[in-house]
């Protein structure tokens, strides 16, 4: 089964040691947009790359502590996208978030068909 | 779907050693074939033979021969045929490519039947979408994993390029929590297949996503294509100079 719908994307980039209340901040993004029953989210790890704090982050083996950069994709409709965002405002202190219109296609057991607002 | 009666037969005559796209030929034609719904194939190796370069190739000469003769034969409709050609003499590069008026007795049994329309290639330039795929890595189409289908029908197909990413944390359709973690047997990661083409290529192959993929999501947007550039296609021994594309 299919669904075709307007939505929203959020690309979110941060670095891998972000912390949010001690747990990793990608971690606690993704708990957060499953709280909200937001239908979509995938983190990225980079292999290297540089953000808003302009630090080279790369992920050695040879080192322990890793600070690769993290990218984190959400995708939802617009409405729940928006009620995502003031979370995000207040987790994500150095960061970078960007926004696109797309138009979705969900594909979808029967069994699992349920109605979304 | 192939019916009893008049047919074409087609035989294609490859190197065992020529590739295109840095996989074998007789694979790439194979999986064009596959991926165009053709009724059935067969590759067949030959033990000795010798070509257009009047030069022969046998299996006992002492060093690694990778140039054996190699025939993929396929049945068709003459319509069907005619449809397929023009790409088939592309991929069959040196190689000859014969036809054969048959008839067909007995059609083997098909499952399911498709047909697609014959997409031509074409250089991408400014407006172009891009397509996202999010499915499991565990989900599986027919006897492989459904990314790897996917790359192929999609190469099978003449979408422009296509990049997997396997994601660290995340969810999908299905509310299923894909992780990465140290010492987990499972692997079950997040994957995103990302594809750049034409509105009207990508709408084209979407009917195949659908077929292919039974849980997951698909997202289109517009992107603008900054530089497009590749390399001539390979066709493995006759390699001809001059013809770099920009």
């Amino acid at each position: 089964m299919k669904e075709e719908f307007r939505a929203r994307m959020l690309q979110i980039h941060f670095g891998e040691r972000d912390k949010w209340k001690g747990k990793p901040l990608h971690e606690a993004i993704v708990a957060k947009c499953r709280d909200l029953e937001i239908l979509g989210v995938i983190v990225y790890r980079g292999i290297e790359g540089y953000g808003t704090s302009t630090r080279i982050r790369h992920s050695s083996h040879w080192k322990l502590s890793q600070d690769a950069p993290i990218m984190l994709s959400v995708i939802d409709r617009q409405e729940q996208i928006a009620k995502l965002v003031p979370y995000l405002d207040e987790m994500v202190n150095e960061g970078l978030i960007a926004t696109s219109d797309v138009d979705a296609i969900r594909f979808f057991r029967p069994e699992d068909a349920r109605p979304r607002a | 779907m192939l019916n009893t009666g008049k047919a074409v037969k087609v035989s294609i005559y490859l190197s065992e050693g020529s590739t295109r796209h840095g996989v074998p030929t007789y694979s790439s034609i194979l999986d064009f074939l596959f991926y165009r719904g053709v009724s059935g194939a067969t590759v067949l190796k030959g033990v000795a033979g010798f070509g257009a370069d009047r030069h022969m190739h046998t299996s006992s000469t002492v060093d690694i021969s990778d140039h054996l003769p190699i025939k993929i034969e396929f049945v068709e409709s003459r319509e069907r045929v005619e449809e397929l050609l023009g790409k088939l003499e592309d991929l069959a590069g040196t190689g000859m490519i014969e036809l054969h008026e048959t008839t067909v007795a007995k059609p083997a049994q098909r499952s399911s039947a498709k047909t697609l329309p014959l997409p031509a290639h074409q250089k991408i330039e400014g407006k172009a979408r891009i397509m996202r795929i999010y499915i499991g890595e565990s989900d599986r189409w027919r006897d492989k994993p459904l990314h790897q289908a996917l790359v192929e029908a999609m190469r099978a197909n003449d979408v422009a390029g296509v990049t997997v990413y396997r994601g660290i944390l995340g969810y999908g359709a299905h509310r299923r929590m894909h992780r990465d973690k140290p010492f987990h047997l499972s692997r079950d990661y997040s994957i995103m297949l990302s594809a750049i083409d034409t509105e009207a290529k990508l709408r084209e192959f979407l009917p195949i996503v659908e077929q292919m993929v039974q849980e997951g999501l698909v997202v289109l947007s517009d992107v603008e294509i900054i530089k497009y550039a590749h390399r001539p296609i390979e066709t493995g021994e006759a390699f001809s100079s001059g013809d770099a594309t920009p």
